[in-house]
C-alpha cells in the first residue's frame, strides 16, 4: 500500500498542509464565541462587532481549507484506488489456465471491487484522521489552558468514545464478514437456481430450491439482526458520550461560574468544542476498526498479486521459424492436472507433418481436450516436448505460440460484441471482406446475412440468442480469420446437422489447406477430413492410420466409434446400396 | 459461467419520476401492513427520542439564564443542580429510546426484507420457462440481490435518521422560537442558503453519483467479461488489448468519482461557513438583544448549541436523497418483477397423470415464441405410444427442441394440444408432470458441489444408496469412484473441472435416478464418444424398459436405434416412420443417412 502512495506524495502532503490550516481556523471558532459572549455578559474586552468580524474571518478559512483538504483527500485516495485496480487486473490477465481453473469469476471481481475499496477507504482516512488527531490536541490544550477542571468535565467522557467506536467496528467485523457469507451463500443459490434454469424445471425440483433460499433467507437475517444489535449499543452511545461532556460542563462550569472563577463564555466555548470534537473522535474510531478490514483485504489483493504467471516467457525466446510449416511434433508427452491422481497424458508420441490433418479420437475424458490445450501452451507439460516447427514451445515467445495456434474451443465463448468484432476477435482492423470470407468458410455467412443486424448484430451473453450450430460457427470463424499455422478444432461440429455437414467439410477443406490441423471429433463425416486418424487411450496414442484401416483392424478404434453396433443395425443398409450398385 | 452479469444490469439507471416515486412508496406502504402496529411503536420511539435530543441545549440556556449569575442576578445553585440533573436523565433517557428504536426499526426491515426475498424468489422459480429464456440471468439475479440490499441501506439506516431528521429540525425551529422569537428569526435567515446550497447540492450529486455507479458498473462488466472468457483472451494473445480497454474504463470510473469529490469540495465549505455565519448571527444580533434587555445570555448559548440542529438535518437529508432514490428504483424493478405473471399456470382443479406406462399425443399443435413472431411449429401432429422410442431429427432450427419444450410444459401450444397419458397438459398438475417426464437437455448446468450433490438434482428425496445404484445402473460409478475424491468430487461452476463428455455423463445420471415415466433426450449425448453414448443407451434403455423416450439427434447412428423416426423440417413433420421404412421411402431422411454412412 505504501508503494501505491508513494507516486502521490504531493497530494498527501497538500492535504496534511490544509488539514492543519482547517484546524488552526477550526478551534479559534469556539474560543472567539466565548469571548463574544464574556464581552455581551459585560466583561469588557473588544467590541462586540470586532469579534463577530473576527469570526466570520475563520470562517472563511475553515471553507478554503477544508474544500482543499478534502479534494486532496479524496483525489489521493482516489488514485491509489485506480492504480491498484489496473495493476491487479492487468497481472490477472496474464495469470495462467490453471489459476483460472480455480478461481471463480466472481471471487475476482470482488478483490478488485470491494476488497479495493477497503484499501481506499483506509487511505481516505488517514489525512482526514490526521488533522482530526490535530483538532483534538489543539482542542485539549486549549481547554486546558482555560480551565483544566474543565478539560477534565468535558473530555473525560469523550475517550470513551474513541474507545467504543474502535470496540464496535473490531466486533462488528466479525459480523459482517458472517453477514457478508451469508448474502454471497444466499446469492449463490439464487444464481444456480437461474443459471441452472432448465434443470431445475426439468427436473421439477423448484421446491427444494424454494427451501434452500428460505434457509439462506433466515440466516441473512439472523446475522443482520446480529448486527442491528450491536449497532443498537454503538449508536445511542455516540449521542450520550457527547452528552455526558455537555453535563459535565454545565455542573463543575456552572459551579465554577458561581464561585467567579469562570464565566458563562467559558462555558459556552467548552461546550462548542466537544460539539466539535465528536466527529474527529468518530472517525479515529472507524479507521482503527476498518485497518484490519483492510489488512485482510489488502492480503487478498496481495495473494493475487504474488502469484507468478506459470506460462512465462523465455528469457531468451527463440523466434518460430518464418513461413515453417506448421510441423507439431509430441514428444514423451506427461501431463496431469493437479487434482488428478493419474497423469492425464503419459507418454504421448505424435508427429504431425506440416500441412497435415489429422484426426484426435478418444473415448470420453481420455484427454483429448488437454492435449488440445497444450500445444498453445495454456499448460506447460510435465515431462517431455512439444516443438512446433521444431521448437519447443516453452523457449518461443508466448505470444508468437498462440498466434501460430488457433484453437476453437468445444463449449463456445462469445463477447458481447458485435458478430464482426467476434469473428475480427484476433485482428479487430480486419476489413468487412476478410471476416466474411473467414464466416464463408466456417458456413457462417448465410445465417449471419439473416440476422437483424447482420454483421452488426449484438451476440454473446447479453445479445441476440444463437442456436448452439450458429455459435460453434462463429467461434469457427474467428479461429479462421486469425490465420494460424496450426488450426486446432475441439468437438468443433458437434451441434451442426448432418445436412450442413457437407458444406462446412467443403468450406474446411479450403481452410485446411496448408495448414496443420488437429480435428477432434465422434463423427465419421467430421474424421474423414483428416489424412489421418490417431487413437487416444491411455493417455498415449495407440494406433495411427486412416479411418478405414482402423476400422478394420482396430478392434479399440470400433469400440469408440460404435461401430460393432451400427454394423448391426445398417446392414440391410449396406446390402441394399450393395446390390443396387 | 455462473451469472455474474448484474454489473452491465447496472448500466442503464433510470431515475424515478415523481409519480412513479409516489407510486412505489404507497405500494411499499401497502405491503408493510403486517408491521404498523410495529412502526407506530417505533415512531412514537422516535419522537420521545427526538425530544430528548432537543432537550438538552434548552436545559443549558435554562441554567444559564437562572442559576448562574448575571448583572443584577447573583445565580441559583439549586436551578444548576436541577438543571444538571434533569439533563443527565434526558441523556439516558435519550440511550435508551436509541437503543429501542434502532432494533425495532431493525427487526421490522429485516422480517420485510426476509419475507421480500422468500417472496420473490417463489415467484420466481413459478415462472415458466419462457420468461427465463426471454430475461437475462444477470438482470434476475440483481433482482434478488443488489435490488433488495438497496432497500437495506434504506431500510436499516436511512428510514430512521430520516425521520429523526426531520423531527429535530422541526423541534429545533419550535424550541429557539419559543426561547426567543426575535433571535429566531435571525436565524432562520441562514436557512434559505444551507437550504438551496442542500438542493444544488442534491441535484449535481445525484447526476454525478448516477455517473459513477455507470461508469463502475461499464469498469466491473468489461472486467467480468474478460474474466469469463479469459482462456479466449490468451488464446489469441489478446491480454495487451484487453488490459488496455480496462485502462480506459477504469480511468473513465477515476474521472467520474473525481468529480463527486469536486462537488463536494464545493459543497462543503460554503456549509461550513454558513455554519460559522450563523454563529456570528446569534452573537451579534443576540448580544444586541442582550443589551436591549431582551433576552438573556444563556438564551444566546442555547441558540448556539441548538444551531447544530438546524443544520445537520438539511445536510443529512440532501445525503439520504441518493439512497432514497436508489432504492426507489430498485424497488420499483422488484415489484416489475412480482408483476410478471406465469404464462404457464396450473388451472384451478389440476389433477395427477395416471398411473402406468405414458404416451404422447402432438395433436394439431402449432406455436410460436412471440405472439407476433414467426410460428415455428405449425400443424405438428405426432402419436408416440407408451413404452416407444422416437427420435427427432432434422435441420438447425428446425423446431426439435421446441416440440420437446412443448412435451414438458415449458410453453402452452398457440394451438392444438399436447396430451399425455392421454390428458391435455394444461388440465395436470406440473409437480405431477416433472415428477413423470423428464428433459436432459445438451448443456446439463453443473451447481458448484459434489459430483453427488449434482446427480441429486435428480429426485430430492434421493439417498446415497440411490445416487450410487443410479450411477451403477448406467456403468459410470467406476468411472467416477476413480476420481481422488470419487463422486464426492467437487466440480466446481459450470462443472470446469470434467470433460465435456463428463458433464452430460452427469446429466444422464441424473435423468436415471429421477427415473421418469417419459424421457426426453435433447442432444443430451453429442459429446459423447459414440461407444460410452451407446454403452450409455442401452443401460438406459435396460432401466427405462417399457417407458417412453424421446431423442434428438443429430448424429444419425443415435436416431437409427429409435422405434420410429419423425424428420422434422421447418416447423413441420416431414417424414414418420421407422428407420427402414424412411430409407426405403427415398425421402429425406434417406438422403441424410446416404451421405452418413458413405462417409464413415
Ligand atoms: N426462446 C426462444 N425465443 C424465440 N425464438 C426461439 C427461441 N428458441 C428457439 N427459437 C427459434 O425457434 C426456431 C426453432 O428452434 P429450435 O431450438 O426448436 O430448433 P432445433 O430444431 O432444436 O435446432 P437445433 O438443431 O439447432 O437445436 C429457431 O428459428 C429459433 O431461432
Ligand atoms: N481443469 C481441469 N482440472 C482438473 N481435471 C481436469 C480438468 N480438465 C479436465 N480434467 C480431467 O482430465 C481428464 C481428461 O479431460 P479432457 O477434457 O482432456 O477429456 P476429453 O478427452 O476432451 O473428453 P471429452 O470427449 O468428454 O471432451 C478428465 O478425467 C477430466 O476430468
Ligand atoms: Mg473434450
Ligand atoms: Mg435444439
Amino acid at each position: 500500500m505504501r508503494q501505491s502512495v508513494r507516486p502521490h506524495r504531493v497530494w498527501s502532503w497538500l492535504g496534511i498542509m490544509a488539514g492543519l490550516g482547517w484546524t488552526a481556523a477550526r478551534v479559534s471558532v469556539p474560543a472567539i464565541a466565548g469571548a463574544a459572549i464574556n464581552q455581551i455578559n459585560g466583561h469588557g474586552g473588544h467590541s462586540l462587532a470586532f469579534w463577530v468580524m473576527v469570526l466570520l474571518l475563520a470562517g472563511v478559512f475553515q471553507a478554503i481549507f477544508t474544500g482543499l483538504r478534502r479534494y486532496a483527500a479524496f483525489r489521493l485516495a482516489l488514485r491509489v484506488e485506480t492504480d491498484l485496480r489496473m495493476r491487479l487486473v492487468a497481472h490477472l490477465e496474464r495469470l495462467h489456465f490453471a489459476f483460472h481453473d480455480e478461481a471463480q469469476t466472481g471471487q475476482l471481481m470482488a478483490n478488485a471491487n470491494s476488497d479495493i475499496m477497503q484499501v481506499q477507504n483506509v487511505v481516505l482516512l488517514i489525512p482526514l484522521t490526521i488533522a482530526s488527531t490535530l483538532t483534538m490536541g489543539a482542542v485539549i490544550v486549549l481547554l486546558v489552558l482555560r480551565s483544566p477542571g474543565l478539560a477534565l468535565f468535558a473530555l473525560g467522557a469523550l475517550p470513551l468514545l474513541q474507545i467504543s467506536a474502535t470496540l464496535f467496528s473490531r466486533r462488528m467485523f466479525p459480523i459482517g464478514l458472517a453477514q457478508q457469507d451469508a448474502l454471497a451463500a444466499y446469492s449463490g443459490v439464487v444464481e444456480e437456481s437461474i443459471t441452472g434454469v432448465r434443470v431445475v424445471k426439468g427436473f421439477g425440483s423448484e421446491a427444494r430450491q424454494v427451501a434452500r433460499l428460505d434457509v439462506e433467507a433466515e440466516r441473512v437475517y439472523e446475522r443482520s439482526i446480529a448486527a442491528a444489535k450491536l449497532r443498537a449499543w454503538f449508536l445511542p452511545l455516540i449521542d450520550l458520550l457527547p452528552a455526558m461532556g455537555l453535563v459535565g460542563i454545565l455542573w463543575f462550569g456552572g459551579h465554577q461560574v458561581l464561585t467567579g472563577h469562570l464565566n458563562d463564555g467559558d462555558i459556552v466555548a467548552a461546550n462548542f468544542y466537544v460539539l466539535m470534537l465528536i466527529w474527529p473522535l468518530r472517525m479515529l474510531g472507524m479507521l482503527l476498526g476498518q485497518i484490519p478490514r483492510a489488512v485482510a483485504a489488502a492480503g487478498r489483493i496481495h495473494d493475487v498479486l504474488i502469484t507468478e504467471p506459470r506460462i512465462a516467457n523465455a528469457a531468451h525466446p527463440v523466434a518460430l521459424p518464418a513461413d515453417g510449416p506448421g510441423e507439431l511434433r509430441f514428444e514423451a508427452v506427461r501431463f496431469g492436472y493437479r487434482r488428478s491422481a493419474h497423469p492425464v497424458l503419459d507418454g504421448l508420441d505424435l508427429v504431425i507433418d506440416g500441412g497435415e490433418a489429422v484426426a484426435l479420437v478418444g473415448a470420453t475424458a481420455s484427454g483429448k481436450s488437454t492435449v488440445a490445450r497444450l500445444v498453445p501452451r495454456f499448460y506447460d507439460v510435465d515431462a517431455g516436448v512439444i516443438r512446433i516447427d521444431g521448437v519447443d514451445v516453452r523457449d518461443a515467445d508466448l505470444h508468437e505460440v498462440r498466434r501460430a495456434v488457433g484453437i476453437v474451443f468445444e463449449d463456445t465463448f462469445l463477447f458481447t460484441q458485435s458478430v464482426r468484432e467476434n469473428i475480427a476477435f484476433a485482428d479487430p482492423e480486419a476489413p468487412l471482406e476478410r471476416v466474411r470470407w473467414a464466416a464463408r468458410l466456417a458456413g457462417a455467412d448465410q445465417f449471419i446475412s439473416d440476422l437483424p443486424d447482420g454483421y452488426e448484430t449484438l451476440v454473446g451473453q447479453h445479445g441476440y440468442t444463437l442456436s448452439g450450430g450458429q455459435r460453434q460457427r462463429i467461434a469457427i470463424a474467428r479461429a479462421v480469420l486469425a490465420d494460424p499455422r496450426v488450426l486446432i478444432l475441439d468437438d468443433a461440429t458437434s451441434s451442426v446437422d448432418p445436412s450442413k455437414e457437407h458444406e462446412i467439410r467443403a468450406a474446411l477443406g479450403e481452410v485446411m489447406q496448408g495448414r496443420t490441423t488437429l480435428i477432434i471429433a465422434h463423427r465419421p463425416a467430421t474424421i474423414a477430413l483428416a489424412d489421418r486418424v490417431v487413437l487416444l487411450d491411455g493417455g498415449r496414442v495407440v494406433v495411427s492410420g486412416t479411418h478405414d484401416e482402423l476400422l478394420r483392424t482396430n478392434a479399440a478404434y470400433r469400440a469408440v466409434l460404435a461401430r460393432a453396433e451400427v454394423d448391426e443395425i445398417t446392414g440391410i443398409t449396406e446390402l441394399n446400396a450393395t446390390a443396387g450398385d | 459461467m455462473r451469472g455474474q452479469g448484474h454489473w452491465s444490469e447496472l448500466l442503464p439507471e433510470e431515475t424515478l419520476s415523481r409519480d412513479e416515486a409516489q407510486r412505489v412508496l404507497r405500494r411499499l406502504w401497502r405491503m408493510l401492513k403486517p408491521y404498523y402496529r410495529s412502526i407506530f411503536v417505533a415512531t412514537v420511539l422516535v419522537v420521545l427520542q427526538a425530544a430528548a435530543l432537543l432537550g438538552g441545549p434548552a436545559l443549558v440556556g435554562y441554567a444559564i439564564n437562572n442559576g448562574l449569575p448575571h448583572k443584577h442576578f447573583k445565580g441559583d445553585v439549586g436551578v444548576l443542580d436541577r438543571s444538571v440533573v434533569a439533563y443527565l436523565v434526558l441523556a439516558f433517557a435519550g440511550f435508551v429510546l436509541g437503543r429501542l428504536v434502532t432494533m425495532r426499526i431493525a427487526r421490522i426491515g429485516e422480517d420485510y426484507l426476509r419475507m421480500l426475498r422468500a417472496t420473490l424468489f417463489r415467484h420466481l422459480m413459478g415462472l415458466s420457462m419462457g420468461f427465463f429464456e426471454r430475461e437475462q440471468t444477470g438482470r434476475l439475479v440483481s433482482r434478488m440481490t443488489s435490488d433488495i440490499d438497496a432497500l437495506q441501506e434504506l431500510i436499516s439506516q436511512g428510514l430512521v435518521l430520516m425521520v429523526q431528521n426531520v423531527l429535530l429540525f422541526v423541534g429545533a425551529v419550535i424550541v429557539i422560537f419559543v426561547l426567543s422569537w426575535q433571535l429566531a428569526l435571525g436565524v432562520i435567515v441562514i436557512v434559505p442558503p444551507v437550504y438551496f446550497a442542500s438542493r444544488w447540492f442534491r441535484r449535481v450529486s445525484n447526476e454525478a453519483y448516477l455517473a459513477v455507479r455507470d461508469r463502475i458498473a461499464v469498469n466491473m462488466s468489461t472486467l467480468q467479461e474478460s474474466l469469463e472468457g479469459i482462456r479466449v483472451v490468451q488464446a489469441f494473445a489478446r491480454e495487451g488489448e484487453y488490459t488496455q480497454k480496462f485502462h480506459g474504463t477504469n480511468e473513465d470510473q477515476y474521472q467520474a468519482n473525481l468529480r463527486t469529490v469536486k462537488i463536494s469540495a464545493r459543497y462543503f465549505p460554503a456549509v461550513e461557513f454558513t455554519g460559522v455565519l450563523g454563529t456570528a448571527v446569534i452573537l451579534g444580533f443576540g448580544g444586541f438583544l442582550v443589551h436591549r434587555n431582551l433576552i438573556l445570555i444563556g438564551t444566546v448559548a442555547a441558540f448556539v448549541l441548538y444551531l447544530n440542529n438546524l443544520f445537520e438535518p438539511i445536510q443529512q437529508l440532501s445525503q439520504f436523497y441518493n439512497v432514497v432514490q436508489s432504492a426507489g428504483a430498485a424497488l420499483q424493478k422488484v415489484f416489475n418483477l412480482l408483476d410478471t405473471h406465469a404464462s404457464v399456470v396450473e388451472r384451478p382443479g389440476a389433477f395427477d397423470l395416471p398411473s402406468g406406462s405414458l404416451g404422447i399425443d402432438v395433436d394439431h399443435v402449432s406455436f410460436s415464441y412471440t405472439t407476433d413472431g414467426e410460428t415455428v411449429l405449425h400443424d405438428v401432429n405426432l402419436s408416440i405410444a407408451p413404452g416407444e422410442r422416437v427420435a427427432l431429427v432434422g435441420p438447425t432450427g428446425a423446431g426439435k427442441s421446441t416440440l420437446a419444450k412443448l412435451m414438458a410444459r415449458f410453453y402452452d401450444p398457440v394451438e392444438g394440444t399436447v396430451r399425455v397419458g392421454g390428458c391435455d397438459l394444461r388440465d395436470v398438475m406440473l409437480s405431477s408432470l416433472h415428477r413423470r417426464l423428464c428433459v436432459v437437455p445438451q448443456e446439463g448446468y453443473l451447481f458448484a458441489g459434489s459430483l453427488r450433490e449434482n446427480v441429486r438434482i435428480g429426485r430430492v428425496t434421493a439417498t446415497d444408496a440411490d445416487i450410487e445404484r443410479a450411477l451403477h445402473a448406467l456403468g459410470l460409478y467406476e468411472r467416477f469412484a476413480a476420481f481422488p475424491e470419487g463422486i464426492d468430487t467437487e466440480v466446481r461452476e459450470g462443472g470446469s473441472r470434467l470433460s465435456a463428455g463428463e458433464r452430460q455423463l452427469v446429466s444422464l445420471a441424473r435423468a436415471a435416478l429421477a427415473d421418469p415415466d417419459i424421457l426426453v433426450l435433447d442432444e443430451a449425448t453429442s459429446n459423447l464418444d459414440p461407444g460410452t453414448e451407446h454403452a450409455v443407451e442401452r443401460a438406459l434403455e435396460t432401466l427405462m424398459v417399457g417407458r417412453t423416450v424421446v431423442v434428438v439427434a443429430h448424429r444419425l447412428s443415435t436416431a437409427a436405434r429409435a422405434d420410429r423416426i419423425a424428420v422434422i423440417d421447418d416447423g413441420g413433420l416431414a417424414e414418420l416412420g421407422t428407420h427402414d421404412e424412411l430409407v426405403h421411402a427415398g425421402g429425406r431422411y434417406a438422403a441424410l443417412y446416404e451421405s452418413w454412412v458413405t462417409r464413415r
